[in-house]
């Protein structure tokens, strides 16, 4: 009995952690990883690929802190988290960062005890039609079956906006995207709608994507960002500018490939940021080679833009509000000075 | 002498049995008080550093979704708490059709491993095996996904005779709109039940009294359907026809049920009706065979002996597997969830817990639910054990 | 004397032997068989040839990619790039070992508690039994033993499907064992308790346990303490689990004689002794097709888990359907994997149920 006890205990003891309180980044150091809640699968911002190894824009600002952090990028543990459960692991201390499309409310914001680092993609909530039912706009969908893909708040503002414009409909929500696409696809529904990067995705899915195209018409806005625990501003300092630094790096014109050249010998900002000049990592508590090894390993916001859900995706979302502000976009990074 | 029966008959005082049950309970009722004290002071303290309300307050603020399907008026402005009427209101629907199909189908299955045709045994059996042994989640994809999804879209759907539409959508057929005179055929239908139970009563006791027989029921089928149709011709036909019909993008009119609904259904039915072929396969073989002859050396026919001897012994191993058949059937409705059936789970613990983050009192309050209606469906099953049970005489 | 001689026994009558005879009665004895015999036909008919088509003869089996699925019938090049996520979950490559070795520790355990000695069996291979659990634990964690650490997030597969079903009817099988005891017990604070945890568990359906476990639980714990998905899931299997459980075993002490009870207690037996010398042993032997089935159930209904994001077999396969490379809608050929997979698991275990029961049906029905 007593060997019954101690063998529970012990995988009690295996089970059970107690988030220290000391302070994120002195976690992160000591458990040399970090750890970061993602979706248990999202085409193009975080999915799993035959041999476990996760990627996509979400998981990319995982790796970014990894990077800042510990210098490696692949010292990430994922944590695959369900909409319900992901503000409850972040308030736990489960995870030490919360990268899963998750839209910036005020109400999050204020009342949940947690904090948005930033945006790093902006989406919107929008429509797609078979083509040939020859609807140009929303508005012309009175009457329709709608096919939601299951969100926090995709149905609230598709009742909004339907009842604002006076149109009847029918709502069919689904779980996860590939139901909805399956019923989009047997046409179970006129019109299916998500937030648009999700869309893209689910217009390749169809056995014929010309067959369908996305309407104009963005409903609601969703600024998807990472998420920290209030009450931690060093942690949330470097989350933050580690974000920005992939915004910033693709300003100041440097990739992976030209990292090494603007470190030794780029123009004053860049090697500010690049942390030959100035002591832009030291303020953050991390490493001077913390921006470096972003983009070293990561690589700047248009690389990862563009690997994951860009033109060298299957996605092939093009950047548009994601673009640099001075592109016609609004991803807009403070200077690091 | 007298002094050792002293002796044993005072034990120790921890060795009475009676303080030890005392003390027993005394320990279990501190553990779980302890237990309990520290569950409810963690949780208060979590929440309230993690910012959430409690109470049930939000049951009374407006949802603002939109519900797929509702059997009572329902739009975004109304409550979360109609929301929760209206996910139980779809449980108790899907879990009634599925039942009632389950029962259908299972006795159909079960009674169909002893047919003479070889050819229906093995569909039996493949049946009973194939989706007794599928998880059920799969299952509601198959219906959904496979089978459902494969039907033409709703320009092109199959109709019988222009009123009765299938297609992707659903299923689309007339409904009835009761006009002045109704009233007289639905009395007509509850006095044609009434006396049909009369009678039944009546004719069994004829029975016991003189042992002649009544055709208990071609009467009763003669009454169910000719007093509604001499109430119907009397008042002339008080109901029109609802015809669904194909208007913009949908059909409009009639009365629709949603593909979801039939793919839970379908799923629900062959799922729990091969468990319940399974049991009355059992029940069947339970009894013994010298049953069957001593009822054939009476001069019974076939189909009495099944109807007067079989089943009746049979349902005595069959109730009690029924019942749990049934209790099951009614928790894994809330599978619904993965195709999107708006069902008590997919409403209220899918999209009202995701809005109001109240987990406790959603999660509280659903299983709160289950738990009575599975309690209600053991009280009348037991019941109906009682009445088939083994009368000792 | 004249011997007897019994004439030779005639042949069987014509209409009942033979080949057409054989069809005519299996098949076609009445105007009602015969409908059904050709209806059953012809749906068979309808339904055959375009399955096995798609299934086996336009399908494609080459390649691990999806552009190299280019015939019209089934892609099982999807299952085959996925297999390994399928059966491992995303457990490292040179690690995988560690899992074979726990599932081949349990097929072992399983084994030895059916072919060892009775002596043997009680010292050695029950407490290796309820042991299993934590030391599979401790082999797949890593970290006590020195090996190197692989979080439970990156557990999966069907592999966590049967390791964490049999890690949950291991543990429950001596607390729905208390469980069923209490509710027999004379103390009634005892019996009632044990009355609600049995019908709390069995009359909630397990999809909401599991919210319970996801989104309630980490509410329950003390602030600051962090209890793994894994390990919550695991406790809310092993309860329902237990609800279970503890009916069958309270069939079970029903079915054992009275007579046992009295003839162990005139022994001067205690009550733990008598319980656990005499009962159980019956109690478990009555019981083992039940708790097979209940087993059966339990491991069916791992797959719920899906809803709630842990990557067991059934959800790896909705991760596989989402990931941007794979977007062609591989879900008919996914599902119908993981459905075959279950099914074998399921039927051969309800096969070795049903042999249990007709090895431990001694009455004497025709």
């Amino acid at each position: 009995m007593k060997r019954m006890i101690s063998v529970i205990a012990t995988g009690l003891a295996l089970g059970l952690s107690f988030g220290a309180q000391a302070g994120t980044l002195e976690d992160a150091v000591k458990r040399g990883s970090v750890s970061c809640g993602v979706s248990t699968g999202l085409a193009g911002f975080s999915q799993k690929d035959e041999n476990g190894k996760w990627s996509g824009l979400d998981v990319d600002v995982c790796r970014a802190v990894a990077a800042a952090v510990l210098g490696d990028a692949d010292k990430v543990q994922y944590k695959p988290l369900t909409a319900k459960e992901r503000f409850t692991a972040l308030q736990s201390g489960e995870i030490d960062v919360l990268s899963r499309n998750t839209t910036w409310t005020h109400t999050r914001d204020t009342s949940l005890g947690l904090n948005f680092a930033g945006v790093n993609y902006y989406d919107g909530q929008g429509f797609m039609v078979s083509k040939d039912l020859g609807v140009k706009s929303a508005l012309e969908l009175d009457g329709a079956a709608v096919c939601i893909q299951a969100g926090t708040t995709t149905e609230l503002n598709l009742a909004d906006y339907f009842r604002a414009n006076g149109i009847t409909y029918k709502a069919i929500t689904f779980d996860t995207s590939d139901q909805t696409r399956a019923g989009f696809e047997s046409g179970r529904c006129d019109v299916l709608t998500s937030d648009q990067s999700q869309l893209y995705a689910l217009r390749i899915g169809l056995k014929d994507p010309s067959a369908a195209v996305v309407l104009p018409e963005v409903i609601s806005k969703e600024p998807l960002g990472p998420v920290v625990r209030q009450g931690d501003d060093a942690w949330f300092n470097i989350v933050r500018w580690s974000l920005m630094a992939m915004v910033e790096a693709e300003f100041l014109g440097i990739d992976s490939s030209s990292v090494d050249s603007a470190k030794a010998d780029g123009n004053p900002s860049q090697k500010r940021l690049m942390g030959t000049e100035g002591d832009a990592g030291e303020k953050l508590g991390i490493s001077a080679e913390w921006a470096y090894n972003i983009v070293k390993q990561v690589g700047n916001y248009s690389e990862s833009f563009e690997r994951n859900v860009g033109q060298g995706s299957p996605l092939k979302i093009a950047r548009g509000l994601n673009a640099q502000w001075n592109n016609g976009g609004i991803m807009y990074s403070s200077p690091v000075r | 002498m007298s002094d050792h029966r002293q002796v044993s008959s005072s034990p120790s005082f921890f060795n009475n049995p009676r303080n030890r049950s005392i003390i027993y309970q005394a320990l279990l009722i501190l553990g779980l008080g302890y237990f309990f004290y520290s569950i409810v002071s963690n949780t208060l303290a979590n929440m309230e550093a993690r910012g959430i309300k409690s109470g049930y307050d939000f049951l009374f603020t407006t949802a603002g979704f939109d519900i797929l399907m509702s059997l009572i008026p329902y739009d975004a402005t109304h409550t979360y708490g109609r929301t929760f009427l209206v996910g139980l209101l779809n449980t108790i629907l899907v879990s009634t059709i599925g039942i009632i199909l389950a029962t259908i189908v299972g006795f159909v299955m079960g009674v169909a491993h002893f047919s003479h045709n070889l050819l229906i045994r093995k569909v039996a059996v493949i049946y009973i095996e194939i989706f007794r042994n599928i998880p059920l989640l799969l299952q509601v994809f198959f219906w959904y996904f496979a089978v459902l999804a494969a039907l033409p879209g709703a320009r092109q759907s199959l109709s019988l005779g222009e009123v009765i539409f299938l297609n992707v959508r659903g299923l689309y057929f007339p409904g009835l709109v009761a006009q002045t005179g109704a009233t007289f055929v639905y009395a007509a239908i509850a006095v044609a039940i009434t006396s049909i139970y009369l009678l039944r009563r009546w004719a069994k006791k004829r029975q016991d009294r003189t042992g002649q027989q009544y055709p208990v029921f071609s009467t009763s089928l003669a009454i169910m359907f000719g007093l509604p149709l001499m109430a119907l011709i009397f008042t002339g036909f008080p109901f029109t026809f609802d015809i669904p019909e194909l208007k913009g993008f949908n059909f409009r009119g009639g009365i629709t049920v949603i593909p979801e609904l039939m793919a839970l259904t379908l799923a629900l039915t062959m799922y729990t009706g091969a468990f319940i072929a399974e049991a009355v396969r059992a029940g069947i073989q339970a009894v013994p065979h010298g049953q069957t002859e001593a009822a054939r050396s009476l001069g019974l026919k076939e189909r009495r002996i099944m109807q007067l001897i079989i089943v009746p012994q049979a349902m005595r191993v069959i109730v009690p597997l029924l019942n749990s058949e049934y209790q099951s059937l009614v928790k894994n409705s809330t599978l619904a969830t993965a195709i999107g059936y708006p069902d008590l789970f997919t409403v209220f613990v899918g999209t009202t817990l995701n809005q109001t983050g109240q987990a406790i009192e959603i999660v509280f309050m659903t299983m709160a639910v289950y738990f009575v209606v599975n309690m209600t469906i053991s009280f009348v099953m037991n019941r109906f054990n009682t009445s088939v049970a083994l009368v000792e005489r | 004397m004249r011997t007897f001689k019994p004439l030779p026994s005639q042949p069987a009558p014509k209409e009942t032997v033979g080949a057409v005879n054989w069809i005519r009665e299996n098949f076609f004895s009445s105007v009602g068989n015969s409908l059904a015999t050709l209806a059953i036909l012809m749906l068979l008919a309808i339904i055959l040839p375009p399955a096995i088509d798609w299934l086996f003869l336009s399908a494609n089996w080459q390649g691990v990619t999806q552009a190299d699925c280019t015939k019209d019938g089934a892609c099982w090049s999807f299952v085959k790039a996925w297999s390994k996520q399928f059966f491992y979950g995303s457990y490292p490559s040179d690690e995988l070992w560690r899992i074979n070795l726990c599932l081949l520790a349990l097929v072992a355990v399983i084994i030895a508690s059916n072919v060892l000695h009775k002596d043997w069996r009680n010292k050695i291979a029950i407490p290796l039994f309820l042991a299993l659990p934590f030391i599979s634990i401790v082999i797949l964690d890593g970290r006590p033993i020195g090996l190197s650490f692989v979080s439970t997030d990156y557990w999966g597969g069907f592999s966590l499907n049967v390791l964490l079903a049999a890690a949950a009817i291991i543990i429950a099988f001596p607390l729905s064992f208390l469980w069923a005891l209490g509710r027999r017990s004379d103390m009634p604070m005892i019996r009632s308790v044990c009355v609600i945890l049995i019908e709390f568990f069995r009359g909630v359906p397990v999809l909401a346990l599991f919210f319970m476990g996801s989104v309630m639980l980490p509410l329950f714990f003390p602030e600051g303490t962090n209890v793994d998905k894994l390990l919550r899931v695991w406790i809310v299997l092993t309860l329902f689990m237990s609800g279970y459980m503890a009916e069958v075993f309270r069939g079970g002490f029903q079915a054992v004689p009275k007579g046992q009870y009295e003839a162990a207690d005139s022994l001067g037996l205690s009550f733990w002794q008598k319980t656990l010398l005499i009962i159980l042993p019956q109690v478990i032997k009555i019981s083992m097709p039940n708790i097979l089935a209940t087993f059966v159930m339990l491991f069916k209904n791992t797959t719920f888990l899906l809803i709630i994001g842990i990557f067991e077999m059934l959800s790896t396969t909705q991760t596989a359907l989402t990931n941007s490379n794979w977007l062609g809608g591989h879900a008919t050929e996914g599902y119908l994997f993981v459905a075959l997979v279950f099914w074998i698991c399921c039927f051969s275990m309800s096969m070795i149920s049903s042999s249990i029961e007709r090895k431990l049906d001694t009455s004497h029905k025709k």
